[in-house]
């Protein structure tokens, strides 16, 4: 076991290289010198300077090797855009917004989704299992920005319950969080469903029925510990899915975390910034992969021959 | 690594069904082919469900299609004293912010977002049966050089991937919106495919193909690949939802078709500045994504129940 950890460890390093590098050579792709864009002339001697100051000037791979060490150092370099700031502090600013939301929606989705999908399980075939199926593929299939602007309409606007935008109060969280963890809700109950559904059919809780064993017993001891490995898994696609929703729903509650900083940094061709926010979302999914691996490892013992 | 990979758990089972040929109906050998994709037809036509989704799905299209050609107005005309009306039987969804026919506009918006999600999804299955076909064929160190790639890609993030895509191919049209987001999500389908091709690989027509001296794209043309064909269709019901948000999200932030064109998602945009005094100029195409997206997804169901049969028993209990 501790040998899959290190192994597993260790391979996430030349992944994370590799992921810089990807992001590096596509931010090199996009604009060759950030400093000959602006429209004032600047001279010569002058972009030389800044040239040299943010190691412009050097080859590709030397760019690439300080960028590396920036990124293990948590040093991401100076924003290109707002001038006095560098990405750290972008970062620092307004990354934790965002790890709140993104924290919230995943609370809501695993706080409402997991027991529904438990409860629909058990009652395979109720009103209720029919409701949950179908808002589960309600919720997959509406887009955020349509669910989130439904609830403000309503909840905010014309009940007035809560306010419309921002990310101060415990009330102005609550919609956006909500609104952002409705398709790992909806994930979370189809998958909990689907995988107690299956559990509940294998021989060992027959064995343990007929043992008479309690109800609560079985479900708990049997089929929950089984079923819900699955549910952690599947926390690692679902980052993905929060982080690009979260996106849109800062964008639509004007909530100043990093996903809107980023759509503005990409308009304003702030590329530092661009990259520094991919790399730092990119070192997270990894990050996330490693740690719902070696979970998996430790729930599932088979699973760990076959992977690296 | 990749074998047991929950990311794999779709496809985890080789998805191509070794269905006989039904019961004496076509006692001729030559028949089976065909009665294969017969019995996926009729197993999809039980599915109540993806029937009626396939049938909306279509009609859908058709209405995209036609109806910006017989339609009264003009999806572009402005006219500025129509502005912002709600439903009338004049403008069955009413108009937007320079007066333009809402229900004109989103067929024509719906037009491209299909194309947009169309294309993609066949620009991603392009990508994932060359890049997996190979890995799985070929096995090996190119196997493992490419799955560490995939590690890698994996971890970019989706949508900040798309818009850096954007911003290097400098300008947001239909064709570069394809390129975008299908480079930014083909991953998933490479995957499917190599785990396909190498359960495929081990079966005994292949080997008997290799006995019989058949060179190594012959059979990877010939043996393997078309029977990868009923999880590529699958896989193309499960990508477009993804293709047809991810477009929708782009143009709802901004980075969408730009006007007077618009996808169902820059369409959103324009209405998202005035959702409060005028909600449905937003809740149109928002609908609209959502019926797609959700027929989509009913038809994927319905392709996963008809070309793989073992999948039934667990999925739906």
């Amino acid at each position: 076991m501790t040998a899959f950890i290190i192994r597993r460890i260790l391979w996430t390093i030349p992944v994370l290289l590799l992921v810089i590098f990807l992001t590096f050579v596509m931010m090199k792709q996009i604009g060759g010198n950030p400093f000959r864009r602006t429209e004032r002339a600047v001279p010569v001697a002058i972009q030389q300077n800044l040239e040299r100051k943010f190691n412009l000037d050097e080859p590709w791979y030397v760019q690439y090797a300080l960028y590396v060490k920036g990124v293990f150092t948590f040093d991401l370099g100076p924003s290109l855009v707002s001038r006095d700031r560098t990405v750290n502090d972008i970062i620092r600013e307004h990354a934790p917004k965002s790890l709140e939301l993104g924290f919230y929606a995943m609370l809501w989705a695993i706080v409402l989704g997991i027991p529904a999908g438990v409860i629909a399980a058990l009652r395979h075939n109720s009103i209720f299992d029919y409701g949950l199926m179908f808002f589960s593929n309600v919720g997959f299939a509406v887009p955020s920005f349509l669910v989130a602007t439904l609830l403000i309409y309503y909840v905010a606007l014309k009940w007035g319950l809560v306010p419309t935008n921002g990310w101060t109060t415990w009330e102005s969280k609550i919609l956006p969080s909500f609104a952002l963890g409705l398709l790992p809700m909806a994930y979370f109950a189809r998958l909990v469903r689907g995988s107690m559904l299956e559990t509940l059919q294998q021989d060992y809780v027959r064995t343990a029925r007929a043992k008479g064993l309690r109800q609560r017993r079985i479900i708990v001891r049997h089929v929950l510990r089984n079923s819900l490995i699955p549910a952690i898994t599947a926390i690692a696609p679902l980052l993905g899915f929060i982080i690009t929703g979260s996106f849109v729903i800062e964008v639509i509650f004007s909530i100043p975390g990093i996903g809107r900083y980023f759509v503005t940094s990409v308009s304003s061709r702030d590329y530092s910034v661009v990259m520094g926010i991919t790399v730092l979302t990119s070192v997270v999914i990894v990050l996330a992969n490693l740690v719902v691996d070696i979970l998996y490892g430790i729930l599932d013992p088979r699973t760990r021959e076959a992977r690296t | 690594m990749s074998t047991t990979d929950p990311r794999d758990a779709v496809v985890a089972e080789p998805a191509v069904p070794e269905v006989v040929a039904g019961a004496g109906a076509h006692a001729g050998a030559p028949m089976a082919r065909a009665s294969l994709w017969r019995d996926a037809w009729r197993r999809y036509l039980q599915n109540k469900g993806a029937v009626i989704a396939g049938a909306i799905f279509l009609l859908i299209v058709l209405f995209c299609l036609i109806w910006p050609i017989i339609s009264p107005h003009d999806a572009n005309k402005v006219d500025l004293t129509q502005a912002r009306q709600g439903p009338s039987l004049e403008h069955p969804l009413g108009t937007d912010a320079f007066g333009r026919d809402m229900l004109t506009r989103v067929a024509l918006a719906g037009r491209i977002s299909l194309a947009i999600g169309l294309g993609a999804t066949v620009a991603i299955l392009v990508f994932g049966v060359i890049y997996g076909s190979t890995a799985g064929f070929f096995g090996g160190r190119l196997d493992n050089i490419q799955m560490r790639l995939l590690d890698a890609l994996y971890g970019l993030p989706y949508l900040p991937f798309a818009i850096i895509l954007l911003a290097i191919i400098g300008t947001i049209n239909m064709w570069t919106m394809i390129l975008a987001l299908s480079i930014a999500s083909w991953f998933t389908a490479a995957r499917i495919v190599r785990g396909q091709i190498i359960t495929l690989k081990q079966n005994d027509y292949v080997r008997a193909a290799q006995a019989l001296g058949a060179r190594w794209y012959r059979i990877l043309s010939r043996h393997l690949l078309p029977n990868t064909l009923g999880v590529l269709i699958i896989a193309m019901f499960l990508e477009l939802p993804g293709v047809i948000l991810g477009e929708a999200f782009l143009g709802f932030i901004g980075l969408g078709i730009s006007p007077p064109d618009a996808s169902l998602g820059s369409m959103a945009e324009e209405g998202r500045s005035e959702y409060r005094a005028n909600p449905h100029i937003m809740f149109v195409p928002g609908l609209a994504i959502a019926i797609l997206v959700l027929c989509a997804n009913f038809i994927a169901d319905g392709m996963r129940d008809a070309l793989d049969p073992r999948t039934r028993e667990t999925k739906e209990g």
